[in-house]
């Protein structure tokens, strides 16, 4: 088992080593952010000077070691834009982004898992084929779209809900749906494909046989089995939503993770960009551990057949 | 002699100091102490606030940190309601016969936001520590800054600059004062974040990129201002920004374009602010000193400036809001020539184009432009396509385009140029047209060879009619093609009385803050 978890963690830590060389060199493929720092036509000295001052003149292997040096020490530098550390920034916005997302995960786990759940006892009917219209509809109507079309109906027509930004319950409502429209169709696609797996097992055909109650033999024997791969992916998609909700929090103003990654890209803040991405994805790798180890803990053939 | 749109800021001598002496003192009295400053504006701001801009010692070669500087700080001299640069904490200016001495006196009993007296020693504070755009330039020509008295500056240069004043006053931050004994005590990241200064608005709070809040400094010179909280709230997406504003959340909304503006004029209670002095945009021709090229040619340049219809470009996408112009310098800018109407013939354009030796057109190649204005390049490309000059439109995001313009990448095709950088006349045919320019492909030996005659020029008459043959030149060349000046479009809401768009001269943001006003309930 030791041994196992060590090949994970060292796996871990490649993949974010990956991670870190990655985005260095793709956000500085995107150009020189001095140039978005100043006007058109602004003279040479002083665009240098902005280049100096970011340390942007340097050459591109001494800036990754001095970024690995301070990201091993804690340090992911101050945002060119904000002229404030990374770290804190992100801080700042973490509340926001959680509040956000595990609300915007309860809303697409309360939708998404009931219509999977429905769409599969009820497979090739009518409620199936609603729930694939939804999972059709959630999977393809782009964040933003949903999210004007819900500030032109609630806000707008109807005048029930804040339009945008933060602070109050009602601010909340919109963009948590919006963000969780998505997430609710995946979900409802993963619990119905799970749910028709689990229904066509062994153990439930002799449930079945047993007479048991059909909502028993769906609601405990099914349903509890085929939740496992619905959670699994809940807990990576609320740290996308945490981490990536860019077009949602934009749209609704919302002072989160994702538009700050927004305003990273936009002023080609490098030390922002690199922030979010890292931390985010250190997330994803973390919890990918801890599952990996969940799991071999769980079932001992997995940690064996490593 | 007044100083006015035709007598830029270097036109200052001892009896213009005076007039603005006077002018300053009629101003001081017309201070409102009385009034009480009451409600609170709310304002959707387009674009993230950053506490770089709450720091006058961090300006870059941006317009957008005076969005901020106008609230929260103030300088000796800035672009003013009454004249730009006009006299702000400064009651008098003079400069010596010689050029190279410029007296600068405080006015009485000015204080900072944190009630610290606001001295001389301020002055020479903030200019030691700036260190933003064009702070070499300005150490290079300053010999020294003196400070005889706590109400007195006196600087000094090394040799003559006719454009210190606008150097100094208006394209940097080196004379937006800040306090000396506050920032030792804080530090430069205690001052970024609860920043003091002599500004109408006083800080209160920031959430980073989100919201800032300010409070009004009643005891303003200039007078009281009359709204008591200002709260800026950033909203990205502008459909939200307008959705916001009609709904009563802001009263004002930075930056609604295009069929979002067309909505606002639909609606009632709303209107729509236009800052016009924004900047221009041009169709550049990297070609025209290739004689291989058809852009060699100066009738072929003269067809494509006859082929746009400038006019219902402008209505179609900027509701008639912007400027069409025929001279790429902005017209409020100093030493600007006032061109002719530029035409739209697009008949005599295709007989140009015939006796040019392409009576059929020709393929121009790319038509380079940043990506956020590539609706009017594709305008632009339509209208030359109209008469046979075809061409590719090639929009790229905004910094790898300016990077390609500055690398000299598009040496063939179209470019599509623009600028709101501060200056005047002179340091925008430095930078465009001059050779050795960031942005110049190439250049005219008679145009280079005006621009050293006016750079030390002090006779202001004689630097204009200078910079001016130097812009007619351009213009009879058909250098650049202009397409128009920017017209910032904002939005209003029914609450607001002055709203601040327009009221300064080549600044388009909301200014001055303490003129801001709520209409009365």
């Amino acid at each position: 088992m030791r041994h196992y978890i060590a090949k994970r963690v060292g796996y871990s830590v490649l993949s974010l080593l990956l991670l870190s060389l990655t985005i260095f060199l793709f956000i500085r493929l995107t150009g020189d952010p001095a140039s978005l720092l100043t006007e058109p036509g602004a003279s040479a000295a002083d665009v240098a000077a902005i280049q100096h001052k970011f340390g942007l003149d340097r050459p591109v292997w001494v800036q990754y070691g001095l970024f690995m040096f301070n990201l091993l020490r804690g340090d992911l530098g101050d945002s060119f834009y904000y002229q404030t550390p990374v770290l804190e920034l992100y801080q700042s916005r973490l509340p926001h982004s959680l509040l956000l997302g595990v609300v915007a995960m309860g809303f697409s786990l309360v939708l998404g898992i009931p219509t999977g759940i429905l769409a599969a006892i009820r497979v090739g009917r009518f409620w199936d084929s609603a729930g694939k219209l939804f999972a059709l509809l959630g999977l393809s109507l782009p964040s933003f779209l949903v999210g004007l079309l819900l500030i032109l109906f609630f806000s707008v027509y109807l005048e029930w809900l804040p339009s945008s930004g933060s602070g109050t319950f009602w601010h909340l409502l919109m963009p948590a749906f919006a963000l969780g429209w998505y997430f609710a169709a995946a979900h409802m696609r993963l619990t119905r494909s799970s749910m028709l797996e689990v229904l066509g097992s062994e153990y439930v055909k002799l449930a079945r046989l047993k007479g048991l109650p059909e909502a028993l033999v769906i609601g405990k024997h099914a349903f509890k089995n085929a939740l496992i791969p619905v959670l699994t992916l809940a807990g990576i998609n609320l740290i996308q939503m945490i981490n990536v909700a860019v077009v949602v929090e934009t749209v609704f103003a919302w002072p989160g993770i994702g538009r700050l990654l927004y305003e990273g890209v936009t002023f080609r803040d490098f030390p922002v960009v690199q922030g979010v991405v890292i931390l985010g994805g250190s997330m994803i790798v973390v919890v990918n551990l801890l599952i990996d180890i969940v799991y071999a803990l769980v079932d001992p053939r997995i940690r064996l057949e490593q | 002699m007044p100083m006015t749109d035709n007598n830029p800021p270097s036109a200052v001598t001892r009896r213009l100091g005076l007039a603005m002496l006077a002018s300053s003192l009629i101003a001081g009295g017309a201070r409102d102490a009385a009034a009480g400053a009451q409600g609170q504006m709310n304002i959707a701001v387009h674009i993230s606030l950053s506490p770089t801009w709450f720091d006058p010692s961090e300006t870059n070669s941006l317009i957008t940190p005076y969005l901020l500087m106008y609230g929260m700080h103030d300088a000796m001299m800035k672009p003013m309601r009454e004249a730009s640069p006009g006299l702000s904490l400064a009651e008098s200016y003079t400069m010596s016969p010689d050029g190279l001495t410029h007296t600068f006196v405080l006015r009485p009993g000015l204080t900072f936001h944190n009630g610290d007296p606001l001295t001389s020693d301020d002055v020479k504070f903030t200019y030691e520590r700036y260190k933003g755009t064009s702070a070499a330039l300005l150490r290079e020509r300053i010999a020294s800054l003196e400070t005889p008295d706590p109400r007195r500056i006196v600087i000094k240069l090394k040799e003559v600059w006719p454009d210190f004043l606008l150097f100094y006053t208006g394209a940097t931050g080196a004379n937006w004062i800040v306090p000396r004994k506050y920032i030792e005590k804080v530090g430069d990241a205690g001052f970024r974040k609860a920043p003091v200064g002599a500004g109408p608005y006083k800080f209160v709070s920031y959430d980073a990129g989100l919201e800032l809040v300010l409070e009004a400094f009643e005891p303003y010179w200039r007078k009281s201002p009359s709204i008591k909280r200002i709260v800026m709230k950033v909203v990205p997406d502008e459909a939200t920004r307008l959705i916001a504003l009609k709904r009563g959340e802001f009263d004002f909304a930075y930056s609604i374009r295009g069929e979002l503006a067309a909505e606002v004029q639909h609606t009632p209670g709303l209107s729509l602010k236009v800052a016009s002095d924004g900047a221009t945009y041009w169709m550049y021709f990297p070609e025209q000193w290739d004689a291989a090229s058809p852009w060699s040619n100066p009738k072929v340049r003269r067809a494509a400036a006859l082929a746009l219809d400038y006019v219902a470009i402008n209505n179609a996408l900027s509701l008639g809001l912007s400027r069409v112009t025929s001279n790429f310098i902005p017209r409020h800018l100093a030493f600007y020539w006032p061109s002719p109407p530029p035409v739209y013939d697009p008949a005599q354009a295709v007989k140009l184009l015939a006796e040019a030796g392409y009576p059929g057109g020709f393929d121009a190649g790319s038509y380079h432009c940043d990506s956020s204005y590539a609706n009017l390049g594709e305008a632009a490309v339509n209208g030359l396509a109209a008469v046979g000059i075809k061409a590719q439109l090639r929009p790229l995001e905004r910094a790898a385009f300016d990077k390609g313009f500055t690398d000299k990448r598009y040496k063939k095709g179209i470019i599509q140029g623009s600028s709101a950088a501060f200056g005047n006349a002179a340091t925008r045919l430095a930078v465009w047209v001059v050779q050795g320019g960031p942005y110049v492909y190439g250049s005219y030996p008679e145009i280079d060879a005006l621009y050293p005659l006016q750079a030390n020029e002090l006779d202001v008459g004689k630097r204009t009619a200078i910079l001016h043959k130097m812009q007619q030149t351009i213009y009879e060349k058909d250098m650049f093609v202009p397409l128009w000046q920017l017209g910032f479009i904002n939005a209003v809401g029914p609450r607001v009385a002055e709203s601040g768009i327009g009221l300064i001269k080549g600044f388009v943001y909301t200014g001055p803050y303490e003129d801001l006003t709520l209409k009365e309930k």
